[in-house]
């Protein structure tokens, strides 16, 4: 297994410096962290400008309303029996905060706390999408500086595994603020830790129904720039806002959405066209005011437009609205790609967390065993062939290497994208035989190998199927050292 | 009315001639000809995805600039009057860097586009010819707005948004008269859109903020609010004016009068013909008083820098030049002091050093002499001693003179170093350099007299010593019966007479010896005397020597010192005067400048209300 190699060898590494600078107190109380960090989930944080729409989409992912809690605070969400929050700051001991619960979420009491005094709020919430993962919600970063690193990332960076990073358009300014972090051997190293999200994408284009389409093909032209493919592993258009309300949505807003559909278009048209007017005027479905704002709070205006579309066209019961909207969100898709990308190779995202840490370190304060270290460390991504396994899962995922899907999904599987195993990278029963699995790698080996050597291919997929030779290289090694044992 | 601006205007021209600014006068000639042209430029900028071309679109109600997610604006859409719709490319070709810019444009070249491809074409995808320079669409639109005279134009939204205008195709925002920056109402203002602002407002009198998309946020009134707080934080004079592109475009589809007042667009067209009909006169001033500002402000910018460069450069090179010469003064009489003081304590010390050595010389000699005679006789040695007396006496002459001139030298060489850094610290012609001749001769050696010891003095006093003995003991014997003269007594007289003889004789020595050592002492106290004295004269000759020639150098060089700093004194003195002629001519000059501001500013003074801000 490919995977439990580069596992030992970060292992081995931090050990390593441990013992190094285990006259550092400083740095071994770093290291001891990293090393404790390994076993932990993983910690994915969402990160973004100013109302790019980072806490609905953390909403929508766990399909409750938990966030925001303090806009000027990092915020983690941790699986707990209880829900429960604490609040740490730079002037206080740690806190018990009072947890509100509501309807559809929960609310933190903030009372007494100064806007910027609280540092973390580490809230726990019995959730089952946090049992592997850790999410965790961020201040804005800001454009102003575009020079120095923005510290909200930095601290991101240091500390959690993976970014879900909102962008509206995938351009500019953003592109610039995430391209300043990649610094030193591992931030060069291939960005497996990074999704970009493109967000709010129901208001984009001018809040057409069709919007999350079109935010589709931006998205893949997005991965087409390579200044973009070189900053994340993957783009994914996804509303927040949309997701969120089909995850929650009610009984009651169903029914006050059924009686708008029931509205004859070219009537309740004029009272669509803006949120205001859907607000101020009087819809002849007969809601009142509170249902209303409650209604464009949930959804917007884009939103009540596709949802009454939506039930008009069939989505006629609660369950099934609520789908369609979480379908049409793109958030299905985002939560694919956060477990296929990040939950399911969470191995390789830790490890390049500690290495990062490690690298970070030895920079920082360099001592008599840097030398050393920093080689080892260069070693090991040299031989991380799980990056690059990493790497083209995401491009075989968003389709953009052109390999037709049998090819795809054999590519997918060879590198680890169905199971870490050698029989389910190899796809025959787990009880196979040695020679059997064996026969059947250097049989996959050949013909990828083959094919990342036809020069009628084009250069993506070559490229593709080179990194697929190379895993089955990789499995034909474990199957050896397995055979001499 | 237009005369006022048109004249303060040809004043500033003449004035960037006066200053020999070609470029500045060709942008002011650019400025005149575009206010006196009576359409309104419109450009429309902004951060990407704002709904710029929306924003165009709707405001001439008609979909011309594509829209929708992820179509950028590549090439600027530029939007005239025209009485059959049409769209054109519209390419300059490259100019060389360096080139300056002609008085007229260059010829462009012209592709005529299709309409079904004005969105390939603003794409920037046809109708652009490979290799060519900057590019631009031209829609023509049969329109009411624009056939009063306007012209919009939709800039590709930049990343960078400052860069904006930098090279672009239409030189735009050096033409425009107004700007519209668009953002939308799912967020505040940036921080580089507030950037943007300001440095437009420095070059532009109407700016304004357009808030799109109101339709989409419930609550965009609270969010205009907010950016115009962040407005008036910032100190941005710009009005803003939130629309909504959808409700406008709905509104012309379906002819809702209502609908159109509620999109918000009323109030901005009716903000654009306020500044078309403003343009001949109320913007042109404006403007004018801006070109003024900016002209100003790149003239004075030369001036003003030469000025405080001057003041602060007191260290001008004729100045300098008169510090380094009294500065040379100053060393030079320090050198002189140094040099003198040097030569004279030096010659004290060599003069009681060479005493010091002689004596010590002819004591030893002395010393040697005085042994040599405490067991010699002179009568045997006297010519041996006296011979060894008069080489040695020499030799030590010779070796103090020679140490002597050793010093000098030495000593002229440590004068000679304090003229070092005048690079020639020459040595005088040396006149001691040969054993100089003793100016009297060292008397001789006289032969002291001495007494010799003579065979009769012997015999004399022989006989009275043996007489003595002789009596002694005769007189004794006669006693015991002998005779007076009896063997006895006679040896006893001979014993006698041989002791006085000895006696006498040492003593005879020790005189004789005395007074060689005397007479020893006396010629080399005398040869001393001499030889010191000769000494003292030829060190005193010696000082006097370089003493001559070290002033005489020292006058040397203080004359073409004394010349130099003469020379460097009227250099700088015509410096400082063409100085202050200059500080005077560029005080004049702003005085110009500020006055030909001041007309500027009075061409707007002359109406009291600029421009009516919108509410």
């Amino acid at each position: 297994m490919t995977g439990g190699r580069l596992d030992a060898g970060v292992r081995d590494l931090l050990h390593r410096a441990l013992h190094g600078y285990r006259d550092n107190p400083r740095a071994s109380e770093l290291l001891r962290h990293q090393l404790a960090r390994y076993d932990q989930p993983l910690r994915v944080a969402v990160v973004g400008g100013w109302r790019s729409g980072k806490s609905t989409l953390l909403n929508a992912l766990m399909g409750e309303e938990v966030a925001p809690v303090d806009g000027s605070a990092f915020t983690w969400y941790e699986d707990g029996p209880q829900p429960d929050a604490t609040g740490y700051s730079t002037s206080h001991p740690p806190q018990r905060l009072t947890v509100l619960r509501s309807g559809t979420g929960m609310r933190v009491d903030l009372t007494g706390w100064r806007a910027g005094e609280l540092r973390d709020i580490v809230v726990r919430w019995p959730a089952r999408s946090l049992r592997q993962v850790t999410l965790l919600d961020t201040p804005a970063i800001g454009a102003a500086d575009e020079q120095a690193t923005d510290p909200v990332l930095a601290r991101v960076l240091r500390e959690a595994d993976a970014l879900l990073y909102l962008t509206r358009d995938a351009r500019g300014a953003d592109l610039r603020i995430l391209g300043a972090t990649r610094e030193g051997v591992v931030g060069q190293a291939a960005p497996v830790h990074t999704i970009m999200v493109l967000s709010r994408v129901d208001e984009s284009g001018g809040g057409r129904v069709d919007a999350l389409l079109g935010a589709r093909q931006l998205a893949r032209r997005a991965l087409r720039d390579p200044h973009v493919d070189s900053l994340c592993v993957t783009v994914v258009p996804c509303s927040g806002l949309l997701g969120l309300a089909g995850r929650v949505l009610g009984e009651t807003e169903f029914t006050a959405l059924a009686a708008l559909a029931r509205v004859p278009r070219a009537e309740l048209e004029p009272y669509l066209l803006s949120a205001e007017r859907f607000a101020r005027g009087e819809p002849p479905a007969g809601l009142d005011a509170a249902t209303r704002n409650a209604l464009l709070e949930r959804l917007g205006v884009v939103g009540i437009r596709l949802a009454t579309t939506l039930v008009r066209t069939g989505c006629d019961n609660r369950v099934a609205l609520a789908a369609e909207l979480v379908r049409r969100s793109g958030l299905g898709e985002l939560r694919e790609s956060l477990n296929r990308l990040f939950v399911d190779r969470r191995h390789v995202l830790k490890a390049r967390s500690a290495l990062t840490a490690v690298e970070a370190l030895l920079r920082d304060e360099p001592g008599p065993v840097t030398g050393d270290l920093l080689a080892a460390l260069e070693q090991l991504l040299a031989g991380a062939h799980e990056f690059a396994e990493s790497r083209l899962l995401a491009a075989l995922r968003d389709g953009r290497l052109g390999f037709d899907a049998e090819l795809a999904a054999e590519a997918r599987r060879l590198v680890g994208g169905d199971g870490d195993e050698p029989a389910a990278r190899l796809g025959i029963a787990p009880d196979a035989t040695l020679a059997w699995l064996w026969e059947t790698a250097a049989e996959a080996r050949w013909r990828w190998r083959e094919h990342a050597e036809d020069p009628g291919i084009a250069l993506p997929q070559r490229r593709g199927a080179q990194v697929v030779a190379r895993s089955c290289e990789g499995l034909l090694a474990d199957l050896a050292a397995a055979h001499a044992r | 009315m237009a005369g006022i601006w048109l004249d303060a205007l040809d004043d500033i021209a003449r004035t960037c001639q006066e200053h020999g600014r070609g470029d500045l006068l060709q942008a002011v000639r650019l400025k005149r000809a575009h206010l006196l042209d009576p359409t309104l430029t419109v450009l429309v900028v902004g951060e990407p995805n704002q709904g710029k071309s929306q924003l165009v679109n709707a405001i001439v109600n008609a979909p011309v600039c594509p829209v929708g997610d992820g179509t950028t604006t590549v090439l600027p859409t530029v939007l005239r009057h025209a009485e059959v719709a049409s769209a054109t490319v519209v390419q300059t070709p490259l100019t060389r860097p360096g080139t300056p810019p002609a008085a007229d444009p260059p010829a462009v070249q012209r592709t005529p586009v299709p309409t079904d491809q004005i969105a390939a074409g603003v794409g920037g995808s046809t109708g652009r010819l490979p290799g060519g320079g900057p590019a631009y669409i031209e829609i023509g639109l049969p329109r009411g707005l624009l056939g009063a005279g306007m012209v919009l134009v939709d800039m590709p939204g930049g990343g960078d948004l400052a860069a904006v205008g930098a090279g672009a195709p239409v030189a735009a925002l050096a033409r425009a008269d107004t700007v519209l920056l668009v953002t939308d109402s799912t967020r505040d203002l940036a921080v580089n859109e507030l950037n943007m602002l300001l440095h437009l407002t420095r070059s532009h009198s109407n700016v304004a903020v357009v808030q799109t998309k109101t339709d989409l946020v419930p609550d965009w009134r609270a969010v205009a609010d907010r950016n115009r707080r962040h407005l008036a934080d910032a100190g941005v004079p710009a009005p803003l004016v939130p629309v909504s592109a959808a409700l406008r475009l709905h509104a012309a589809a379906t002819g809702d009068h209502a609908l159109n007042a509620e999109s918000g667009f009323p109030a901005l067209i009716a903000l654009l013909r306020r500044h078309l009909a403003a343009k001949p006169d109320t913007l042109a001033r404006a403007a004018v008083v801006l070109t003024a500002r900016t002209v100003v402000e790149q003239l004075a910018a030369p001036l003003r820098a030469e000025l405080t460069d001057q003041r602060s450069a007191e260290e001008s090179a004729p100045m300098a030049r008169l510090h380094a010469a009294q500065r040379e003064v100053d060393e030079l009489r320090r050198c002189a002091t140094r040099w003198q003081n040097t030569l004279t304590d030096e010659m004290a010390d060599l003069i009681s050093d060479i005493e010091h050595d002689l004596r010590d010389r002819t004591r030893q000699i002395l010393r040697m002499v005085d042994e040599a005679f405490e067991t010699a006789d002179p009568l045997v040695a006297w010519d041996a001693v006296a011979q060894w007396l008069e080489e040695s006496l020499v030799e030590a002459a010779a070796a103090n003179r020679r140490w002597l001139v050793q010093r000098c030298d030495w000593i002229a060489r440590r004068v000679a170093e304090s003229f070092a850094r005048y690079g020639h610290g020459s040595l005088p012609p040396w006149p001691l350099t040969a054993s100089a001749e003793y100016g009297a001769p060292v008397p001789e050696l006289e032969r002291p007299n001495v007494d010799r010891f003579t065979v009769g003095q012997k015999m004399f006093t022989g006989m009275k010593g043996s007489y003595g003995g002789l009596l002694m003991f005769g007189l004794a014997l006669t006693l015991a019966g002998m005779p007076m003269i009896n063997p006895i007594s006679i040896g006893a007289g001979a014993l006698f007479g041989g002791k006085s003889i000895r006696d006498e004789g040492k003593q005879l020595l020790r005189r004789r010896q005395a007074t060689v050592k005397a007479a020893v002492q006396r010629h080399v106290d005398d040869f001393f005397i001499q030889v010191s004295k000769d000494s003292r004269d030829a060190a005193r000759r010696a000082q006097r020597v370089l003493r001559d020639h070290f002033a005489a150098l020292t006058d040397e060089l203080q004359t073409a010192i004394i010349e130099s700093l003469r020379s460097a004194k009227e250099a700088a003195d015509t410096d400082a005067a063409a100085r202050e002629r200059r500080q005077r001519e560029i005080q004049q000059r702003m005085i110009r400048l500020a006055e030909l501001y001041e007309q500027a500013q009075q061409v707007t003074a002359a109406r009291p209300a600029p421009l009516a801000p919108l509410a």
